[in-house]
């Protein structure tokens, strides 16, 4: 009974990594850059909810409704800052050498970290939802209700998101730009641009998922770092650029971490899903799911 | 952008004329080894000169330390092609190595820091042996996922002290480890100058060219890898070693710091990676600035270390290093009627491209 709830919380939360993952992903698949400052775009989310709320009403405590509102904000505000980063950064290293692109990345991180510290200091926030009853029971197996609707909607995102690229127009020149550069700008597909929209869809989704995650864990500014290395093992594991591997990456990476910390100790989950990384990479290196990614 | 790079270039030409540039390359390069003793020389003349332990010989010792780290980063990821972000794992297990071994064990510390060498350096065979089959993004991640784990690891074990750390009162004084790193500082650039020159080294430059290449010439790929990459780790090993009891304290943050792992890829770049000068002159400069702004502007070096990243790979890949012998090698244009240039620009190409 113990392993069903250990899995049922992981499958919460790993929905949760699996939206972020996939954005990792999309930029991954498209631009072909490992984008190290993602958990910092889910930082700065989880922080723009939490200030909407805080100056908007006074506290970090909301009802669920007020809570849900500040999120597109998040949303909007992410995507801006996701074009802004590939516009005038990532954009000037594209085609250079893979490790620059890291470093790039890297150093954003470092500074949008450390700025957040600067400003908002190192401690941990949170934002408080009230319900009448926080969980509920379903044959045994308690459910945090704000833990649901974290699910719900990084479902919802990534749904979204899907959606956005297979139906859309934008959706469509994003995925001929991943195809082939050279070619989309020649039916008239502005690349640059189309690049740019795909890191801010990329950082909007991590963005909205920030918020869900300062309700149900906390926020701080170096929490960046675990979420982009979390978003990596679960891109390898389902293969670069099938969102659908990233997703059951995402849900089986939680119900791994939620087992080893219900049954070892929580401190051990990133040595774990660390070591699986490595023993994944060596021996099934394009992923479980993955068409074509070069090692 | 060609038009204005013409532009600076004429006037820079006029100040800095690339023949001179060009001399002076030559010259360091023949007279390397005579270099290489008269600083030796001048940084083991300080202590005797009269600086005394304080200030100035804590930042001293630290460049050399960054100097010893960034040179070891450079041999693996400047020379070989394999950019590691998880270096500071070395560094990390060579400090708790020598951290427990003198204050749980009752060693020595001269017993201690070979011990902690040599764990450090199996420690890399093993990871090595591992790791080094991935490439590009797989590889720097990888290698940064190893070093998570180690401090994670360190924070978990109670031998490490966990997450509070251990603190080290019985130290050798400033003067010894000002000398220790000193040492190790020129024993490493020797060594990676001599190696730069034979097969070996050769061997590592084409594996970072054209692995694929370097493999059908009937090269082990693999043996030269993993060499250079223990080489790395037995440097970083041995800092580590020697960090713990010279910083008196030592903590999962501290032995396996990530920023410290940018940091000194940013040494290693600004100088100019795969070279032998460029990783210690960025780790001189590098640090310096950032002694100055830990000074004068208390919070902000980690700010300003991700900003000089971002210029760094942005504005001059190539480093100082590369950028000046490219600059030199403008000359040959003139030379040889414009074949030697387009060697040259093919080699930054190639390298660029990979």
């Amino acid at each position: 009974m113990a392993a069903t709830q250990f899995v049922v919380n992981g499958l919460l939360v790993g929905a949760l990594f699996a939206a972020v993952a996939v954005g990792f992903a999309l930029i991954w698949g498209v631009v072909d850059i490992i984008n190290l400052a993602h958990g910092e775009m889910v930082m700065l989310g989880g922080y723009t909810s939490y200030w909407v709320l805080k100056l908007g009403t006074g506290t970090a405590e909301s009802s669920v409704l007020l809570f849900l509102a500040s999120i597109p904000v998040a949303i909007g505000l992410l995507f801006v800052v996701g074009y802004l980063l590939q516009r005038t950064l990532v954009s000037r290293v594209i085609g250079t050498d893979v490790f620059l692109t890291l470093l790039v990345t890297f150093g954003a991180s470092i500074a949008i970290q450390q700025l957040a510290i600067r400003a908002w200091t190192a401690n941990p926030r949170s934002i408080q939802v009230r319900f009448a009853e926080q969980s509920m029971a379903l044959g045994g197996i308690v459910v945090p209700k704000m833990k649901l609707i974290a699910f719900a909607g990084a479902l919802a995102l990534t749904v979204a998101m899907y959606v956005f690229l297979q139906k859309t127009r934008t959706g469509r020149a994003i995925r001929a730009v991943s195809q082939n550069p050279e070619a989309a700008a020649l039916v008239g597909i502005d690349v640059e641009h189309t690049r740019a929209v795909t890191f801010g869809v990329s950082s909007a989704i991590a963005g909205g998922i920030g918020a869900f995650i300062a309700v149900i864990l906390n926020i701080q500014p170096q929490m960046g770092l675990i979420y982009t290395l979390k978003s990596f093992i679960i891109v390898v594991f389902g293969g670069v650029g099938s969102i659908p591997g990233a997703l059951i990456g995402g849900l089986l990476l939680g119900s791994v971490e939620e087992l080893v910390s219900g049954f070892i100790s929580s401190q051990w989950t990133l040595a774990v899903s660390f070591s699986l990384l490595i023993v994944l990479l060596v021996v099934k290196p394009k992923g479980l799911f993955g068409e074509g990614a070069e090692q | 952008m060609s038009t204005t790079e013409e532009e600076s270039d004429g006037a820079l030409r006029s100040i800095l004329p690339p023949k001179q540039v060009d001399w002076f390359i030559n010259v360091c390069d023949h007279y390397g080894w005579a270099l290489l003793l008269v600083g030796a020389l001048v940084g083991a003349s300080f202590p005797v000169l009269g600086l005394e332990g304080g200030y100035y010989m804590t930042v001293l010792t630290e460049m050399y330390l960054f100097a010893i780290l960034a040179l070891s980063w450079d041999i693996v990821g400047g020379q070989t092609g394999y950019p590691s972000f998880g270096n500071m794992a070395f560094f990390g297990i060579g400090a708790y190595a020598t951290a427990i071994l003198t204050k749980d064990f009752a060693l020595a510390f001269p017993t201690a820091f070979l011990l902690a060498g040599l764990l450090a350096v199996s420690f890399a065979g093993l990871i090595g042996i591992i790791v080094l089959r991935l490439r590009g993004h797989y590889f720097a991640i990888a290698t940064l996922g190893v070093l998570l784990v180690a401090q994670q690891v360190s924070r978990i074990l109670d031998i490490t002290g966990g997450s509070s750390g251990k603190i080290l009162l019985e130290t050798p004084t400033a003067e010894t480890f000002y000398y220790l790193f000193l040492g190790l500082l020129v024993v490493e650039i020797g060594l990676v100058y001599y190696i730069s020159g034979t097969r070996f080294g050769f061997v590592l430059n084409a594996i970072r060219d054209d692995e694929e290449k370097a493999t059908a010439m009937g090269f082990n790929t693999t043996y030269y890898k993993t060499a250079a990459w223990m080489l790395a780790g037995l440097f970083t090993g041995f800092a580590g070693a020697a960090y713990s009891l010279f910083n008196t304290f030592i903590d999962p943050q501290t032995a396996y710091n990530g920023a410290w792992n940018v940091e000194l890829i940013a040494m290693a770049l600004l100088g100019g990676s795969g070279t032998v000068a460029g990783p210690v002159l960025g780790a001189f400069g590098l640090h310096t600035i950032i002694e100055l702004v830990e000074t004068y502007a208390v919070g902000w070096q980690l700010v300003l270390l991700g900003g000089a990243v971002i210029v760094t790979v942005i504005g001059f890949p190539n480093g100082v290093v590369g950028t000046l012998s490219e600059y030199a090698s403008q000359m040959d244009y003139y030379k040889h009627g414009g074949m030697a240039a387009t060697d040259t620009d093919d080699g930054a190409e190639v390298s660029a491209d990979e």
